[in-house]
C-alpha cells in the first residue's frame, strides 16, 4: 500500500478522484475484493511462474494510463478457465487460462484485457452502484487510513461475490478487449494474442464445465472476436516486429501440472 | 539414461514427438477445422500487399494448419493460401454444435503429459467456490511479494526484445480515439 502523504499526496489524491472515489480509496477497495477472490482458489506455489506473470503483466500496464498504481498479476490455483480485475491494479488469472495460452503474447492480451477494466474503473464502478452504506463509509476510512481495514475487506466480501457471478456489462467487456490489443501492441507484442486466445475458446462448446463461470461473465467469444474484427479493421496487421515470445512463455510455464488424469 | 539437462535439448526431444512443445511454434498449430465468417481473400504470404490466390466464400469449411500474427493458412478443396485470421472462426458453422471440449481444445498441445482425459479432482473457480469464499489476507500478503517494479518490467521487456510504441486506442467502429497515446 501507498500512503497519502504531503502537499504532493494531496494534490494526487484530489486530481484522481473519480466518482467520489480517490486512489488509496480505490486501491484500499481493490485489496478487500483481492482477498475474497484468492480466498476462492489460493495461488499456484510457483514463484517463478508469479514473478514472469508479474512481469509481463507490469510491462503492459506501463503502456496504460495508469502506469504507478500497484500492479499486482497472479495465477491461481485453479483448473477452470477465466480472469478477473479487482480495482486499484489487481489481476488474477487462472492456471486454467494460462494452460490455454500458447505464448506471450497470448498472454500480454489477457492481462491487457483485464488492465483495462482497472485502468476505466469498470469494476469499481458496479461495486459503488451495489454498494452498501457500510462500504462507503469504510472505504472513505480505509483511503485516509492508506490500508484496507478488516472491516471494509467484510463489507466487500458480499458485494464481490455478487458482482464476479454477475460479471460486468457486456459494453464494458467489448471496450477491455479493444483497448487489451491496444495495450498488447503498444507493450510491442503482436496485437492478436488476445483474439487468438478468443479463437480458442470459441471452439470450445457452451457448456464445458471449465469455462461455466467465463461464458456466464461475459459475451461469447465469437461476439468478442466479430467485435474485434472490425475495431483492428487492418490497422493491426503491419506493426513491426511485433513478437509472440512463445518459447519464453512456454519456459516460464512449464512446471505448471497438466490437468488432472 | 541420463536425464537431460538443457531445455534445448528437451525441445529437440519434443520436436521428434507427435505432440509436445514443438507444436508450440507461434506459427504452427495442429490441422484444426475452421470456416470462413464472410468472402475471403486468399493470398500467397501473410501480407496484404501479397499476391492474391483466390477468394473464399462465406460459410466455406477449411483446414487451418499454421497461424502467424493475424493470419491463418487454410487449405479448402479450390485453394491453400493465407486469409486474415479473424474472417476464419474455428469449429462449426453453427456454434452450438461445437463438440470440442476445453480439455480437447488445449490438446493443441504443447505441454508434457498430454492430454488428460478424466475430470477427476478438478479445482473450480465456480459460482460455488466463489460465494464460499471466506477472505485471505495471508494470500494478498503472498501477491505482494511477487510484486515487480516498474523498472524491472522494462528490463524485462528488453530481454524479450519488445520495444514501445505509440498505439491510438480505437473506437468500436476502428477510429483512433482522440486524446490517447
Amino acid at each position: 500500500m501507498r500512503g497519502v502523504g504531503g502537499v504532493d499526496g494531496l494534490v494526487k489524491s484530489v486530481t484522481q478522484l473519480a466518482g467520489g472515489v480517490s486512489e488509496p480509496e480505490e486501491v484500499a477497495m481493490g485489496r478487500g475484493v483481492a482477498e475474497t477472490l484468492l480466498g476462492a482458489r489460493p495461488l499456484v506455489d510457483d514463484g517463478e511462474l508469479q514473478r514472469y506473470v508479474n512481469a509481463v503483466g507490469t510491462w503492459v500496464a506501463s503502456q496504460s494510463e495508469r502506469p504507478d498504481l500497484p500492479w499486482r498479476f497472479g495465477v491461481n490455483d485453479s483448473d477452470h478457465v477465466n480472469a478477473f480485475a479487482a480495482p486499484g491494479g489487481v489481476v488474477i488469472v487462472t492456471r486454467g487460462m494460462i494452460n490455454a495460452l500458447n505464448s506471450e503474447a497470448e498472454l500480454a492480451g489477457v492481462l491487457g484485457h483485464e488492465i483495462a477494466h482497472v485502468t476505466r474503473r469498470h469494476h469499481l464502478q458496479a461495486l459503488r452502484k451495489s454498494a452498501a452504506m457500510n462500504l462507503l463509509g469504510a472505504t472513505a476510512a480505509a483511503g485516509a487510513a492508506g490500508t484496507a481495514s478488516r472491516e471494509l475487506v467484510s463489507a466487500l466480501v458480499g458485494p464481490t461475490q455478487e458482482l464476479y457471478a454477475r460479471g460486468l456489462d457486456k459494453s464494458d467487456e467489448f471496450e477491455a478487449d479493444r483497448m487489451g490489443v491496444v495495450l498488447a501492441a503498444r507493450a510491442g507484442y503482436d496485437p492478436f494474442g488476445l483474439p487468438e486466445a478468443l479463437q480458442t475458446l470459441a471452439r470450445i462448446k457452451a457448456d464445458d464445465p471449465y469455462l461455466a463461470l467465463l461464458f456466464k461473465t461475459h459475451p461469447n467469444p465469437g461476439e468478442r472476436l466479430d467485435r474485434l474484427a472490425v475495431a483492428m479493421g487492418p490497422g493491426f496487421d503491419a506493426l513491426p516486429d511485433a513478437r509472440q515470445n512463445a518459447d519464453r512463455f512456454l519456459n516460464a510455464t512449464r512446471r505448471l501440472k497438466p490437468l488432472p488424469r | 539414461m541420463k536425464p537431460p539437462r538443457f531445455p534445448g535439448f528437451l525441445l529437440f526431444l519434443a520436436w521428434l514427438l507427435p505432440v509436445g512443445p514443438a507444436a508450440a511454434q507461434a506459427s504452427g498449430v495442429p490441422p484444426e477445422t475452421g470456416f470462413t465468417l464472410r468472402e475471403t481473400e486468399v493470398r500467397a504470404k501473410p501480407f496484404l500487399d501479397a499476391v492474391p490466390v483466390g477468394k473464399l466464400p462465406e460459410r466455406t469449411l477449411v483446414t487451418v494448419t499454421q497461424r502467424q500474427g493475424g493470419w491463418m493458412l487454410v487449405k479448402s478443396p479450390a485453394f491453400e493460401g493465407w486469409v486474415r485470421m479473424l474472417n476464419v472462426r474455428l469449429g462449426n458453422v453453427d456454434s452450438r454444435k461445437n463438440d470440442t471440449s476445453f480439455l480437447s481444445a488445449i490438446g493443441f498441445g504443447r505441454r508434457p503429459g498430454g492430454m488428460p482425459t478424466t475430470t477427476t479432482g478438478v479445482r473450480g473457480f465456480s459460482e460455488e467456490d466463489l460465494k464460499a469464499a471466506k477472505p485471505s489476507p495471508e494470500q494478498l500478503q503472498k501477491m505482494d511479494g511477487f510484486a515487480m517494479p516498474a523498472a524491472a518490467g522494462v528490463q524485462f521487456a528488453a530481454a524479450g526484445r519488445l520495444s514501445s510504441r505509440a498505439v491510438p486506442y480505437v473506437d468500436a467502429a476502428g477510429k483512433p480515439v482522440k486524446g490517447a497515446k
